[in-house]
């Protein structure tokens, strides 16, 4: 399968920051991790993982903001970035949350940090999923 | 219709438990032959048919047990499998020489195929797909049984003898399934103890959080099942086709109730934000 060429492969997408977008990235996340042959709970965990990402930071965008989604595929894993260049003033990614708890349990690694491309201002979540038989 | 035989599925016959089943049922044969002969409008047909149905009953209840945990609630898979019972009773022919449950079996099991394929869509999908859809979970649960985790694409292409594409897309279409009703948890061959030792380390992991004061009226306003299934993921650290095993459901009707309920949880908590 062409994704499973050598060299990491990305698909990166930009959307409005709007919940009703969501299910578009969330689609890619699984389309993709489905063509890389991830197995069924990780397929789906990442889906959800996605979902999450996306719907943390939309609410945390200014209104008409845009989100960022890259996805990397190395070897059998995807990298995930999900982040706004123009966060809400004073907003920051909750890691003391039933949310974040989620993201946890879904993603393999999940970090929030500040600043992604040389925006110092954006809020970015990264995550790991790997392609199987993990919890 | 009667399925091809070697048809992929569920609908193993239960060929073992047939022999000493002759015996059980012996009584039975010579009333299938007298029902037969009847003719529609006679008055005496009706009591026969019910004591017919009746004691073929277990039958149905065998096949639609064989179908169990894979998306439907048991009670609806019994019903349907009754219809079945009821027509094969119906269509039944003796003089043809061969035995009822030679007949009855395929005809049952094709009620409740018919059944999956029908039932459940949120909207539109092509028969095609449907089919697809039921070998796919079909497939899931066997190879998740044989493998002790969730298949790949390519796993289930392989044992489904199709390309991975084609999976793939049966998967995405497996989206616009709907869940089914809430009682099917009752229908897990698991004893309540097992569960109810994951739910323990699962409640004592909540305990630890610090928004446990907020999460735990939420949970408790959502189904049993639904409860239980974000419990084990979120807080037993299950995966989902170690839940689907435990709480007797297909791992795409997991996945699905898991994403659902994570929705609701979300806009609960929001709503209590403010």
């Amino acid at each position: 399968m062409p994704v499973a060429e050598p060299g990491p492969a990305v698909v990166e997408i930009r959307i409005s920051a709007r919940p009703a977008l969501i299910p578009t990235v969330r689609a890619v996340a699984s389309d993709l991790a489905g063509r890389a042959d991830f197995d069924l709970d990780a397929i789906s965990d990442l889906r959800m993982a996605v979902d999450e990402a996306c719907t943390t930071l939309v609410a945390l965008a200014v209104p008409d903001g845009m989100l960022s989604c890259k996805f990397v595929l190395i070897q059998d894993q995807i990298e995930v970035t999900v982040s706004t260049s123009t966060p809400a003033p004073g907003a920051e990614v909750r890691t003391d949350s039933f949310g974040w708890r989620v993201l946890q349990t879904l993603a393999d690694e999940v970090t929030a940090a500040p600043g992604v491309d040389g925006v110092p201002e954006a809020l970015a979540i990264r995550l790991t999923k790997r392609a199987g038989a993990t919890q | 219709m009667t399925p091809a035989p070697g048809s992929p599925g569920p609908a193993d016959e239960p060929r073992d438990a047939e022999e000493s089943r002759d015996s059980e049922y012996a009584h039975l044969v010579p009333l299938l032959a007298e029902y037969a002969e009847l003719d529609p409008a006679d008055p005496r047909r009706e009591a026969l048919r019910d004591q017919l149905v009746t004691g073929y009953l277990p039958v149905a209840q065998h096949i639609a047990r064989r179908f169990a945990h894979r998306g439907e609630p048991l009670d609806d898979l019994v019903q349907v499998a009754t219809v079945g019972l009821i027509n094969a009773v119906d269509r039944f022919e003796p003089t043809r020489g061969s035995d009822f449950f030679s007949f009855a079996v395929p005809t049952i099991s094709g009620e409740v195929r018919r059944h999956f394929r029908d039932q459940g869509w949120s909207m539109r999908v092509p028969r095609r797909l449907k089919d697809l859809h039921v070998s796919i979970n079909t497939a899931i649960a066997e190879l998740s049984q044989s493998l002790g985790r969730a298949p790949r694409p390519s796993e289930l292409a392989e044992n489904l003898g199709l390309p991975t594409n084609e999976v793939l897309e049966g998967l995405a279409a497996g989206q616009a399934y709907r869940g089914s009703s809430l009682d099917e948890i009752l229908s897990g061959d698991q004893s309540g103890t097992t569960l109810g030792d994951l739910l323990g380390e699962a409640d004592a992991e909540l305990e630890r959080v610090e928004y446990q004061q907020s999460l735990q009226p939420l949970l408790a306003e959502l189904p049993d099942r639904e409860r239980t299934i974000v419990m084990l993921r979120f807080f037993g650290n299950l995966t989902q086709t170690q839940i689907a095993d435990r709480v007797g459901v297909s791992q795409m009707h997991v996945s699905r109730l898991l994403a659902q309920t994570l929705i609701r949880l979300r806009e609960r908590l929001e709503s209590g934000d403010e």
